[in-house]
Formats: structure tokens, sequence, C-alpha cells
């Protein structure tokens, strides 16, 4: 048998959205021979995700389960993987970009002779598998040679897909996976240790400037943050001030971030702030002055009064979070 | 303990890229290079390790000519030796043709410990440290920001998403997945670079190695992207402003 | 009896056993000189040779010996009152040469000046208009040493200058009073012996105090590098700069002990007078007691107990101390010798250092920013790219290229530069000079930085460079030199002076706006307790920054005009700026100006270095600036901008606007051009 499967990834007995995307980038890959995707959940108990994957837009859920595939090592995935593949012989494997797949893919691929075409941010006719180069400078396409090819897609770049009507047929696939085989020896996952403010580890932040004007209006931005869920943070006035404490000063002379989202409310842009959090990965900008050289640097502005958009940012916020 | 730190000499951060009149590489006169950043704190992680248990590092690395200025750069911050699998054809194989290659010459060396970065600033695949410890027999972790020795083997810090962690135990030998970011980097001296001249250096040729696998995926064409970053201004009141922006931050950027 | 009968009395001839009693004093007051001495002069001697040391131009030397030494000139300049009382006490030392030759001559018999004789008694009116002037001097510094205490002198009464204060004392009034008393009258030897009794016992204690400098210090300004901040290039395989005993060169260790301990170096220290631990005084003072202990071949690191790392690298490298220094020591290349040893060995641990490094190791600027943001900026100012055809390559640096108020300046530099139709282009390409890496002692990464941009010049075919910032000139016209040859560069300032007469000045041009009436409501709120009232043009307008954005009108606006560094004391250059902020408005001066200037805080890579301990420097001389009442901080140098900008951010409403000479030129330019 062949065919186009797609592997999706357990969070703690859920999927995440890039595995949905996941199952969108396996169904181009699939349109082409008018068929659907296969999808692969792993595990020890892949019963309810089965159920929930067999709701998407897949022909056919196949559960690879086997005691020693919880918790996750790259040795466990790898074997029985490459067994489920010797059976059925796919022509592609789709797999979501996440730490885990890296983790264990090249490894899968190595032992068949393949290697993996990693966060592919777009599959064009052919296939041709499209991923950045040069960290985002330029665009590399690749085609693969033989099979099976192993793709795994970035996160956000496959629009995830509307669960179909009838719930997809499942089976399950039954490794042989000897205790001995699994060489690394995983602990419980943690929380990185927040005694201290590490705002180079916050996925979010939100940094206020001097167009706070006083103290008293922190709370306009603390509230802010919190319903983003956000650290918060400040340029050098504020710290100096003693509005806020040293170490949540982003700058030259304070941390070096580069969260997720940076939302830079009231702050103009001077260089000492912009090297602190130039490598943020989305920069808001919200600052009455539309010439404020933080907005060189943003990705969506906002040239407003802070004290009417923030209050407005909060709110929009926490409906969209309901 | 033996560590063998795999780095890689790729176009500085700051190089105009040009792609080549071929349209399957990018124009490689006139550009400058670099220690690829997450091999830097593989090679610091090395490097502390030493200093902590004693041992040797010995760099390895696959490139052209050019990548010597790059180990002498890791033989300067403290590396003992190096080995350079000495090629000009590497952009002609995929990761798995490179990986067999390192491999090949790590083996030679019979070390406890392979170390390499977690992805090149330049293709980017991020998978030649799994790819060598599976030709290597080897056990492997990826995103590892942190290593500690332990009496039956390593205890390492992998990094999870969003904001976990979890510590990992391995046997020895393995080879490990460097992420940037774990340590502090070491800045290049005047007198390690002095020191390096005297340290050994030496060099294999690609086909002493043996010839590696044609390459699976074939990079057939690189193109300019599509979009370029701009800022997008948003219009309207404070409200309207607002809605839009969340709309985006959902939908776009997709962080609520 | 008029005043030119008096005549200087002698001693009536000495006895045999007095005579003989004479030499063996002077024996055993010249041996226990030179006991005390030599071990100087050997370790001195001992020390490395300078490398590349050359007594050329010898004219400048003899100059500066006459000035310097014999004219004092440099004491007296930098301290008035203080330097003229030491300019006497050293003229009349200067005086007595002769005269003190002659007293011991007359205890052996064979005095060759007669007090009586035409050219003896000139001579001795010569010698006592000197005594009188040399006296009232001693007094002064007797008083200022231990009345006034000065903080830079130290904390510690030193009573061995008190003993040699009132040793000088003691010469001068003998030799005055010995017009008073009969010629060879038991008081006139009486006189002679106390006389001669305070010299020789002077003479032994001059080599373990600060009085060395009478004899080292002549010769330490006869034999210095010569140039400002001059850093010797590093020599052989095993030069990383002052790491040990070793690495002290003969000039090094001269200078350290030449050190008269007047502690203007410290008065005048940026870092200490604003609480921080570095006290440049006590930097040639540890190499002084490490040489004492260890010595000059010692393999003792030279950073631990005489000198501490935290110190060296808190020196912005204004260059205060060493311009003012009156024996001739020259603190950069030692401060910057400590700094290279620390480096260039690896012992240098900071993480703000090393973040700085790296991003130098692997990218173009010091700031960490993509190259492909000063591309975009190239763009959007449609900046033409140098080709060879044009005059001047725009060489925009770190700041000009990445920082945002850099930007400004150098957009509104090129303005100007278009307005006086010059031909000028940027690079595509352009590292960091290496300015702040060189002054941090990273020497690999310097040469680096260095041949990278020399060879990157030389293929554009560049001839002439302009540029904003004082430090990239300094670095590439001296620091380059080293590597390879630089070419032509000015500073922004020298370019717009020599333009000065082409340039618009706003209230001779019809073309600025005259805006008739004052709008309330454009007034910015001053505070009451301000001391400076804030002088603001009528057609001001302020923008949401705080900053007006209109241009300013001579007799209405006041600029102060703040003095770089390194455009100052490293380039000489003080009027030029001066000749084109004058075209905006009326230049006021700070308090400490030219030469003495405050610095701002940012040089010797300081600026990417982190927090401070103690006060921000930036602060001390915004305030300073602040309180001449200007309404304009003019200013030449991006980094003086930076910082002053963010001293700025914390005085609100009331503070001044801060503008590079650039852009005071710029806003009086035809808004048809802008």
């Amino acid at each position: 048998m062949s065919g186009v499967y797609v592997v999706l990834e357990d969070r703690n007995g859920r999927f995440g959205r890039i595995s949905f995307e996941a199952i969108a980038a396996a169904n181009i890959l699939a349109a082409q021979s008018g068929s659907k995707p296969t999808a692969i959940v792993i595990g020890a108990q892949t019963e309810a995700l089965a159920a929930e994957a067999a709701t998407k837009n897949v022909g056919k859920v196949v559960r690879i389960e086997h005691a020693l595939l919880s918790p996750y090592t790259p040795d466990g995935y790898a074997a029985a993987l490459q067994q489920f593949i010797a059976a059925e012989s796919p022509d592609y494997i789709v797999f979501p970009h996440t730490y885990q797949v890296r983790d264990y893919a090249p490894a899968l691929a190595a032992r068949l002779g393949r290697v993996l075409i990693g966060d592919v941010t777009q599959i064009a006719d052919g296939p041709v598998f499209i991923r950045s180069l040069m960290q985002g400078r330029l665009s590399g396409s690749y085609k693969s040679t033989g099979g099976p090819t192993l793709v795994s897609v970035q996160s956000g770049a496959f629009r995830a897909e509307d669960a179909q009507s009838s719930p997809a047929e499942i089976t399950t696939f039954a490794p042989n996976i000897e205790a001995s085989q699994i060489r690394t020896k995983p602990g419980e996952p943690f929380r990185g240790t927040a005694q201290t403010v590490d705002l180079g580890s916050a996925p979010m932040i939100v940094a206020v400037g001097r167009g706070i004007r006083e103290e008293s209006n922190l709370n306009l931005v603390q509230d802010l943050a919190a319903s983003l869920g956000a650290e918060i943070a400040a340029s050098r006035p504020i710290c100096d001030n003693g509005w806020l404490p040293i170490e949540r000063q982003v700058g030259s002379s304070g941390q070096t971030v580069a969260p997720k989202l940076y939302v830079a409310v009231g702050i103009s842009g001077a260089i000492q702030h912009l090297v602190g959090m130039k490598g943020s990965q989305c920069i808001v900008a919200i600052n009455k002055d539309a010439e404020a050289p933080i907005f060189e640097v943003a990705d969506y502005g906002i040239v407003g009064d802070l004290f009417e958009v923030v209050p407005a940012l909060t709110e929009a916020v926490k409906s969209a979070k309901l | 303990m033996k560590i063998i730190v795999c780095i890689k000499q790729v176009p500085e951060r700051d190089a105009q890229v040009r792609i080549a009149s071929s349209g399957k590489w990018i124009e490689e006169s006139d550009l400058q290079y670099a220690m690829n950043e997450s091999d830097a704190y593989a090679l610091e992680e090395a490097l502390q390790l030493k200093e902590k248990h004693g041992g040797e590092v010995v760099v390895l690395s696959a490139g052209p000519e050019r990548a010597g200025t790059t180990i002498r750069e890791a033989l300067a911050k403290g590396a003992d030796r190096a080995i350079q699998v000495e090629s000009d054809t590497l952009n002609q194989l995929d990761a798995l043709g490179v990986a067999q290659l390192l491999a090949n010459a790590a083996k030679q060396e019979s070390p406890d410990l392979v170390l390499t970065g977690l992805q090149s600033d330049d293709l980017g695949y991020g998978q030649t440290g799994v790819i060598m410890a599976e030709i290597m027999g080897l056990p492997h972790a990826s995103l590892i920001l942190n290593v500690e020795k332990t009496d039956s083997g390593i205890t390492v810090k992998r990094e999870l998403e969003e904001g976990w962690f979890q510590n990992i135990e391995l046997p020895l030998p393995a080879v490990l997945m460097i992420q940037s970011g774990g340590t502090k980097l070491r800045y290049a001296t005047l007198m390690g670079i002095k020191k390096a001249k005297t340290k050994e250096l030496k060099k294999l040729s690609a086909t002493e190695l043996g010839q590696p696998a044609a390459p699976a995926a074939a990079l057939d064409k690189i193109t300019q992207p599509q979009k370029q970053k701009s800022t997008q201004i948003i219009s309207g009141s404070a409200k309207e402003a607002a809605a839009t922006l969340v709309e985006k931050l959902k939908f776009e950027v997709r962080v609520i | 009896m008029s005043l030119l009968s008096v005549t200087l009395a002698e001693p009536r001839s000495f006895e045999i056993w007095e005579k003989l009693l004479l030499i063996v004093l002077v024996a055993a007051s010249a041996a226990l000189f030179f006991r005390r001495f030599a071990p100087i002069l050997n370790r001195i001697l001992k020390s490395r040779k300078d490398p590349n040391f050359s007594l050329a131009p010898i004219g400048k030397r003899i100059w500066d010996f006459f000035w310097e030494v014999l004219c004092q000139a440099k004491v007296i300049r930098e301290r008035p009152l203080p330097g003229l009382a030491h300019a006497f006490v050293f003229w009349g030392f200067c005086a007595f040469a002769l005269v003190t030759l002659n007293h011991f001559a007359v205890g052996l018999g064979l005095g060759f000046l007669d007090p009586a004789g035409i050219f003896g008694r000139f001579y001795s009116y010569f010698a006592a208009t000197f005594a009188a002037a040399c006296a009232i001097g001693i007094f002064g510094l007797f008083v200022r040493r231990f009345f006034i205490r000065p903080r830079w002198l130290g904390q510690k009464v030193s009573y061995e200058s008190g003993f040699i204060a009132a040793l000088i004392f003691i010469l001068m009034v003998t030799y005055l009073a010995a017009f008073a008393v009969k010629d060879a009258s038991p008081a006139a030897s009486a006189l002679w012996w106390i006389h001669s009794l305070s010299i020789l016992i002077f003479l032994p204690i001059i080599p373990h105090t600060k009085h060395l400098h009478l004899v080292l210090s002549p010769a330490t300004i006869f034999l210095s590098r010569g140039g400002f901040s001059k850093i010797p290039p590093l020599v052989g395989d095993e030069d990383f700069g002052l790491v040990t005993g070793k690495d002290l060169t003969q000039i090094t260790s001269l200078q350290s002990y030449s050190c008269v301990e007047c502690g203007r170096c410290t008065e005048h220290c940026p870092a200490n007078n604003t609480g921080k631990e570095l006290n440049p005084k006590e930097i040639i003072l540890g190499l002084r007691g490490y040489l004492n202990e260890y010595g000059p071949s010692s393999e003792q690191n030279i950073i631990g107990k005489y000198n501490s790392i935290t110190a060296d690298f808190q020196c912005t490298t204004c260059g205060a101390c060493e311009f003012q220094c009156p024996v001739g020591i020259e603190h950069l290349p030692i401060i910057i010798g400590l700094r290279r040893g620390a480096v260039n060995t690896g012992a240098w641990e900071d993480e703000h250092g090393a973040k700085l490094f790296l991003a130098l190791e692997r990218g173009s600027n010091a700031l960490g920013m993509s190259a492909s943001e000063r591309d975009k900026f190239i763009q959007k100012q449609a900046f033409p790219i140098f080709d060879g055809t044009q005059e001047y390559c725009l060489w925009l640096g770190c700041m000009g290229g990445y920082d945002p108020k850099g930007r400004e300046i150098v957009a509104d530099f090129a303005r100007v530069m278009n307005y006086l139709g010059t031909s000028y282009g940027v690079l595509r390409k352009e590292k960091c000079t290496g300015d702040p890496v060189r002054r941090l002692g990273n020497d690999l990464l310097f040469q680096q930085l260095a041949e990278s941009n020399l060879e990157t010049l030389a293929q554009n075919k560049v001839k002439k460079i302009v540029t904003i910032c004082p430090h990239c000139v300094r670095t590439i016209q001296e620091d380059w030199k080293e590597f390879g040859t630089p070419p032509e560069i000015e500073h922004h300032s020298e370019f717009l002076a020599r333009y000065a007469d082409k340039l618009p000045r706003p209230n001779q041009d019809d073309r600025v706006p005259q805006i008739p009436t004052l709008k309330s409501g454009n007034e910015q709120k001053v505070s009451e307790t301000d001391r400076v009232p804030q002088v603001r043009g009528p057609h001001d307008q302020v923008s949401d920054r705080g900053v007006e954005i209109s241009p300013l009108r001579p007799g209405n606006d006041k600029i102060v005009y703040h003095d770089p560094c390194y455009l100052g004391r490293y380039r000489d250059v003080y009027e030029e700026p001066r000749v084109v902020a004058s075209l905006a408005g009326q230049v006021v001066e700070a308090p400490r100006s030219h030469q003495r200037s405050f610095c701002c805080g940012a040089g010797g890579g300081l600026v990417f270095l982190g927090e401070e301990t103690g006060d921000r420097v930036s602060h001390t001389r915004v305030n300073e600036l602040i309180a001449t009442g200007a309404s304009t901080i003019g200013t030449a140098c991006p980094f003086c901008n930076s910082m002053f900008r963010d001293a700025l951010a914390e005085k609100g409403d009331a503070a001044p606007q801060l503008l590079d000479i650039a852009q005071l030129t710029a806003r009086s330019l035809p808004s048809a051009d802008s």
C-alpha cells in the first residue's frame, strides 16, 4: 500500500494547531492522487486522540501503539515508525515541524536512507517543497529523489482545516520494541525556574516607555500584559525612575530579549532599547508620534494615544480569548 | 572525556547573499564567513566540560579550504586540535551525505561525546547531529541547553516548546545537538589565536571517508522570498485598531 | 644706606675641621641619595626597551621641554594660582643652582661669586628675588595642602610634604636673611650652616617621595611617546599588552616614578568624579608600587594587589588625565595597555563586553544590528553609492548607520552637502572602525576590523572621507595606521566650517519663515524650581517627543556647545564646530569647555558596557550644560548625543533641545531643499 501519511503530535493528550496544519499540507499532496491522507497517532494509549483525529479531514487513522512509546523517546518513535513504513511503504509522510519531530524524524529518515525535507512553508506542484534558506533571506525549492519522502511543515504555514462530517476508520499497528532499544531516559517536563524575572525566555512581552508619563498609569499596561499572559518590561527611563525593577529593563544596559510577541507601548525606540528587542519575532508598536523610530522595526503599528489604545486592546484580547 | 565538536563555517550574519547564476546555489565569491552560531555554543559547552572534567576537545569541520579560518577560531577559543574534511562539493550533498562524512571521520576518534549545533544559519536543515548519531549507532538528544556529567553517563537539559524543559539521561558515548543561548560564549583572544597556530589541524579528503549517498532531496532552485518584512500601520479609532490588531495577532502571528 | 648697598653676608673663612665636616656631610648626603635613587633608576633601566621609540622629531621634544618644563606652561595653565606658586619654586630652584654651587664652594674657601662684585651683586639680587617668590610660593602651597586640602591631593595628610616645604622655606629664608647680617659675623656662619644642612637633608629625601619628580619629570617630558593617547603596537608573539612586570617598558616605568601626586588627573577624571573606583593617579602609583615590590622582570600579574581590573574598565578614555598631567605621564596607553593585557589573554570577563566582542566577531557593527538595517536606511534616504567618482566618501559609522538619532544627523548633514553641491557617496558595506574594541584592548578584533575596512576603502578607491563621528575620525586616521594607509578623513564640523560663508544664516535669510505672533499654547511649561529659564523662539513648535523641530534664530537662542573628547583633546578641533553652531545662534560656554571639556561617559567602549556604578557621567555633564541657561545643547558626536538624550529624558519638559551641529545647519536651509 502507498499513499500520504501525516503524523500527529500528542501534546499532553491533545493535538496542537500545528498537527492540523500538517493534515492540511498532507491533503495537498494527497489531492494529487485524488485520495486523502492517513493520520498516524503514536503513543501508549492513543484511543482518545485517534478518535479526535478521525473527525479531521483524513481518510484513515492509524494508532501506532506500544507501552514503550510513552514517554516520547527518539529511539522508540524511530523504531516504531520504521516498522510501520516497512509494512506500509508510503509515498509521503508529513510531520508537523515541532521540536519533537526535529528530534527523531532525521534519524528515521537516515534509517530509510532518506532525509527529512524540514520546515517546509509551501508545497507547489511537482511536488516542490519550498523552505527558507539563509535565515529567511532566500527560499529554496526541493525535489525528492526516490521515496518515501519525509516532509515537515512549518508552524503557521498551512491553514488548519475544519473537521469533516463522518469519522474516518481507525486501525491499530503494534510495533515490536524492546526496552533495550531505548537508550535515553527522559525526565518529567518542568517549567523554567521563575524565581527571578527571566525576560529572555518569556514568549510574550509588553514593554512600556516614557509615553506612560506617570507611575500610576502603569496599571493600564499591566492589565494588557495580564490579558495576554505576557511579562512586563520597560525602557531605561522607567527603571531609572524606579517605577519598575531594573531586571525588567530591556536594552543595551539591560536584558536582550527575543519573544514571539513584543508590544512596545509609549516607547520611541532609542537605539539603546532597539538593540535589546530587535530579535523579537513580532513587534507591535503603540505610540502617538508617527515618526517614532520604533515604527521602523515594528511589524504592526498603531499611531495613537496609548491611554485610549491600550485599554481598548486589553478588552479586545480578553474577548478574543473567551 | 574526549569530545568532538562539529562546526560549520557559514556566511557571516550580515553578509549580502546573492543567488549564483546557476540559480541552484549562492554566489560564494566576496562573501565573508563566520562560525555557525549554535556551533559556537556547542564548542563553548565542550570547553566548559573539559575545564570541569578534563579531557580533549577535537573540532571537526567539513568544508572547503576557507573553513580553515573558522577552525582556527575554534582552536583559538580553546579546542585542542582539529580535523577538517576538505571538500569543495559539499553543497551537492544533502544532510545525510554530509553527516556520513562527519560520522566516518568522528568514528576514527572513538569519542565519548559528539556535540553539534542545533541548526546551521545558512541551510538550516537542523539534522546533522541526529543523523550522525544514527550512523554511529549512538543515542542522541537535541535542543540541549546544558550538559552534566554523571557516574553512569550524562544528564542533559532539553528545551521543549512554550517555556518547558526536560532532563534526559544518556549513556556515553552519545551525540548532542546544542541549542543557542544555554551558556555565555567566550570571546576570541589574541593569545588564543597565537596559541592556535601551533595546534594540530588534520585534513582528510572526502574521498578517503567513503562515497556519500546521492542526495535524497535535491535543492533545485534558489529564489528571493516573496514577502519582505514591512510595517503595517493599523488605522481607525482606538477600538477599531485594537480589534484589527487582535485579529492579526490571532490569525497571522498566532500568539493569541 | 641705600638698598643697593646691601650685600649678601658670607661667613668667615672656615677652620680645617669645619671643611672636613662639610666634606663628610656632603659625601654622606650624596651617598644616601644615590643609595635610594640607584634601585629606582635600575628598575627603570631594567624595564623592557620601548619598541619603535625614536627621539625624532627632536625639535618637538626640545620645544616641549622648554615650554612645559622651563616655562612651566602646563602647570600654570591648568591651575593658575598653585601653578604659579609652583613655577616660582621651580624657577627659584633654577636660580639657586649657581647659588648653591657657590655656597658649598665658599665653605671650602673656593667661592667664585663675590657678593660685592658686579656679577655677584647682581646675581645675589636676582636670586633673592626668586628666593622671596619661592618662599611665598612654598608657603602658599603649604597652606593649600594642609589647610585647604583639595580632595584630589588624597585623604592622607603627607607630613613628608610639610617637612620638605619647611626645608625649602628655610633655604629661602636663610638666604634672604644673609642680606641683613654682617659679613663674616657668627650670624652669617649660623645661617650658612642652617642653609647647608637643609640642602643636605633635602637631597636624600628626594628619591622616596613625590619630590622624585624634580629629578625625573624633565626626562619624562622630554622622552614622551608623543601624540595623544598613542597606543604602542604590540611586538612579537608574546606581547599582549600590560600583563606582568615584563611588559612594563622603560617609558612606562619612568612615568610611574615621575608622578608628583598632584591629583590633577583625579580632579578631571569623569569616572572618579561620579563615584567610581577608577582614580588615574592610583593607576600610576599602583605601577610604582608593583615595581617597588616585584620589579620589572616579575611574572606576577599587574592586575591584582596594585591594580583593580574594575577600575581599569571604568575609563572612558576621555584623556583629561593625560592632557592635564604636568609631568608628562601618558595615562591612556597605560590604562588601555592594562585592558589589552586583560582582554588579549581572556582574563577580563564581562557579560556586556563579551556581547560587544561577539557582535563584532560575527557581524559588522558594535550595536549588533543586522547590516540589512543599514541598507534599508541608505535606500530610504536615497544616498548615492560611492563609486570612485565622488569627492567624498560619507562614512556612516555604527551610530550614523543604525542609531535612529545618528541617522537623523547623517541625513541632515547629507542635506547640507546637497545644498553645497558637494559630491559624495556611501559605501555599500562598512564595518565598525573598531574604536570601542581598540579602547577596550581587544587587539584581535581591532586588527580584523581595521584590515577589512582598509581593504574595502582601497577597493572602492576612496581618497577622502567625511563623517559625523569623531571616534571614527580618530580611529581611522591614527589607529588604523598600524595596518595600512588610511585615506584622508575629516569630521563634518571641519567640513562645515570651511563652507561657513556659503551656509545660510537664518536671520539674514528671507526664506526662513518669520512667525509674527507668539502662540501661548506652544510654550512649554517650565517648572518653578528649575533654575534654568528656558529661552524659546516664538516660532518653536513642540513635537510629541518634547523636541523642537523648528529653526533657531541667532540672538534669541543660546546654544551651549559640548566639546567631544575625541574631537577636542584627541584632534584639537575646537573652533570649527563653534563657527558652525554660531550660524544658528549665540554660542555660550559651559564651565568646562574646550580642552577641559567633561566627558559624556560613552567613550572607551563604555557605552556598551551596561550600567555604571555611582552617578552617570552623562547626567553630571547634562546638568552642567543645562545650567548655562542655553535652550539648545549643540553636539558634534553621535555618542555624546545619544548619552545626553538619555540623560535629558529625565528632565521632562524642562529639557533643552539637543541637536548636532549638522542639524543646526540643516534647519536653516531653504525649506524647498528639505
